[in-house]
């Protein structure tokens, strides 16, 4: 049948598309050489893997990345998950003058806002520290800690919570039983995201941190400039390791749709 | 409860664009002191309401029209290519659906969890002169152009990226509209694109405006792809801005062009909030 094979063509065209380049270079980590035009490397090795462990800059990167990343999620939720649940329970005007001017404060061009945040990091001497990174990174959690899990709190039928509190549940008994669990696969989408947002910043923190904290995505920026291609691979290969560990967590979630609810005010 | 976000916000989003704001006309002391004297070809206000000087710099910078029009111009082809490709999977799982569909919005969301210095660096080296298409191509006898640092690099990088969040706006649009609803325009019989056409695309109007303003606003502003993949000059302007900031030490013109990028986006994000207040309106909410 025509069609059939057209939508296979399709769906081959769409792999080479999208994983075509990233098996590329994985393929790259493990390389010896790469001689234009042989279709295979010249052989292959674990040679750059240890390259990477044992080069003392490119391990604190590592470190530096897995420290911060957590820290500013979990700093995210604090700061973000009680607004996200008065914000699904304020009438439809309060949500949504909360949730878009968190919407417009992302709508600046990133750049612009770290060159304009710089100016002000240099006023209050966070200028290459960790809080200064932090926070910088904290500024892309924010949408999705609220947007996502807000939505989620508004789905929550409000009879629901009070059958719980008539059935003599108390509140707090109703909140973690019933408000919370409802809530859960949006908070934890948002989690997810926020991590990555958080994990794989790169402008911002480069701007705010270097040359005295580099990140792993940071890191990159140099590593490419300065090592084998080879070396970036296995970076790339590290790097790409928890967002690949957090697809399993998350995927029938997103997919499920709460990623695309969570950007819609209801 | 909402305290906290907004307060974070207002400081270190706000305050910073209000000072930018002020650095831009000509405002050199108090916060942009230290700023202002570290950079070079700053000016200063001569009247009370600052200077137009550091505008007029950027307007008659021989880059920045070639910046501006690469810039809006690959907004504007990737964006419409997003928007056609999320469309064109988001009908074909709606009316068709099964084992294919799966496959293929389980292939687009990818990019979602790929760092973007990664997909950008990888796609530098597929698309290179020793690349893997260049490479194959080779061996067909065919000469297959180097894309990386061309503008077709940038356009294929950020709709690389873009595509995920995209389909999955527009399929979840796609989904919620009830089966009753296209099997009734079927029994009346309309057919295929008719149905597309008067059905779905109408119905899932909201998600999918709100698929391409967040996929055209995250173009405009975007550095790492056009750093990596794309020419030297002209360049996009998130990548000129970083250059004016660091590179030429120009901080008061690397914030004017960034105010004029989010002036353009500014007016996307006008077409997202209508796209929200309409759907409240037809469900009764407002």
């Amino acid at each position: 049948m025509p069609i059939r094979l057209s939508l296979y063509f399709f769906i081959g065209l769409m792999s080479l598309f999208i994983l075509g380049p990233l098996l590329w270079l994985a393929v790259h980590a493990f390389a010896t050489n790469w001689t234009y035009p042989n279709l295979l490397p010249d052989s292959l090795t674990f040679h750059w893997w240890s390259k990477v462990f044992l080069d003392s800059a490119l391990g604190t990167a590592i470190k530096n990345s897995l420290i911060i990343s957590p820290i500013v999620v979990l700093l995210s939720m604090v700061i973000c998950l009680p607004a996200a649940y008065a914000a699904g329970r304020l009438n439809y005007f309060g949500r949504k003058t909360f949730l878009i001017g968190m919407f417009a404060a992302n709508s600046f061009p990133k750049i612009g806002l770290f060159a304009a945040i710089a100016t002000l990091y240099y006023a209050l001497n966070l200028m290459g520290t960790f809080v200064g990174v932090v926070i910088i990174q904290l500024l892309g959690t924010i949408i999705y800690m609220t947007w996502i899990p807000a939505a989620a709190f508004a789905a929550i039928p409000r009879n629901l919570e009070e059958a719980a509190r008539d059935a003599g549940a108390s509140k707090i008994r109703t909140f973690f039983t019933i408000t919370l669990r409802l809530a859960m696969p949006g908070i934890l989408v948002a989690i997810v995201m926020s991590f990555l947002a958080s994990f794989d910043e790169a402008q911002g923190s480069y701007l705010v941190g270097a040359p005295s904290i580099y990140t792993m995505p940071t890191e990159m920026y140099s590593l490419v400039q300065n090592y084998p291609i080879q070396v970036a691979a296995v970076f790339s290969l590290l790097l790409a390791f928890p967002s690949v560990l957090l697809i399993g967590i998350a995927r029938k979630h997103i997919i499920g749709g709460q990623l695309a609810e969570g950007f819609q005010i209801k | 409860m909402a305290l906290p976000p907004v307060l974070l916000v207002v400081a270190f989003v706000g305050l910073p664009i209000l000072i930018g704001f002020t650095f831009s006309f000509g405002f050199t002391s108090g916060p942009n002191r230290v700023v202002s004297l570290i950079g070079q070809q700053i000016h200063t206000k001569d009247h009370w309401w600052g200077t137009f000087a550091a505008y007029r710099d950027v307007i008659h910078d021989a880059r920045f029209a070639g910046d501006l029009i690469l810039t809006l111009v690959v907004t504007a082809i990737s964006t419409s290519l997003v928007l056609v490709m999320s469309l064109g999977i988001g009908v074909y799982q709606r009316m068709v659906g099964g084992r294919i569909a799966t496959i293929m919005s389980t292939l687009t969301l990818v990019p979602l969890f790929v760092p973007v210095v990664i997909s950008s660096w990888a796609i530098h080296t597929f698309y290179s002169g020793d690349g893997f298409m260049r490479t194959v191509f080779h061996h067909v006898g065919i000469n297959f152009p180097t894309l990386t640092s061309t503008t077709s690099a940038i356009v294929i990088g950020t709709i690389w990226t873009s595509l995920p969040f995209a389909i999955l706006m527009v399929t979840s649009g796609f989904q919620s509209i009830p089966d009753a609803l296209i099997e009734t325009a079927q029994d009346a019989g309309a057919g295929f694109f008719r149905i597309v056409r008067t059905v779905l695309i109408p119905l899932a109007l909201t998600p999918i405006i709100i698929a391409a303003t967040f996929t055209a606003i995250g173009i405009l502003g975007s550095f790492t792809i056009p750093y990596f993949l794309g020419p030297n000059q002209p360049t996009m302007l998130g990548v000129e801005i970083s250059n004016f900031f660091g590179s030429y030490n120009r901080p008061q013109q690397s914030i004017v062009m960034a105010f004029i990028v989010f002036m353009a986006a500014s007016g996307i994000a006008v077409a997202y909030i209508w796209a929200n207040v309409r759907s409240a309106k037809q469900s009764g909410r407002i």
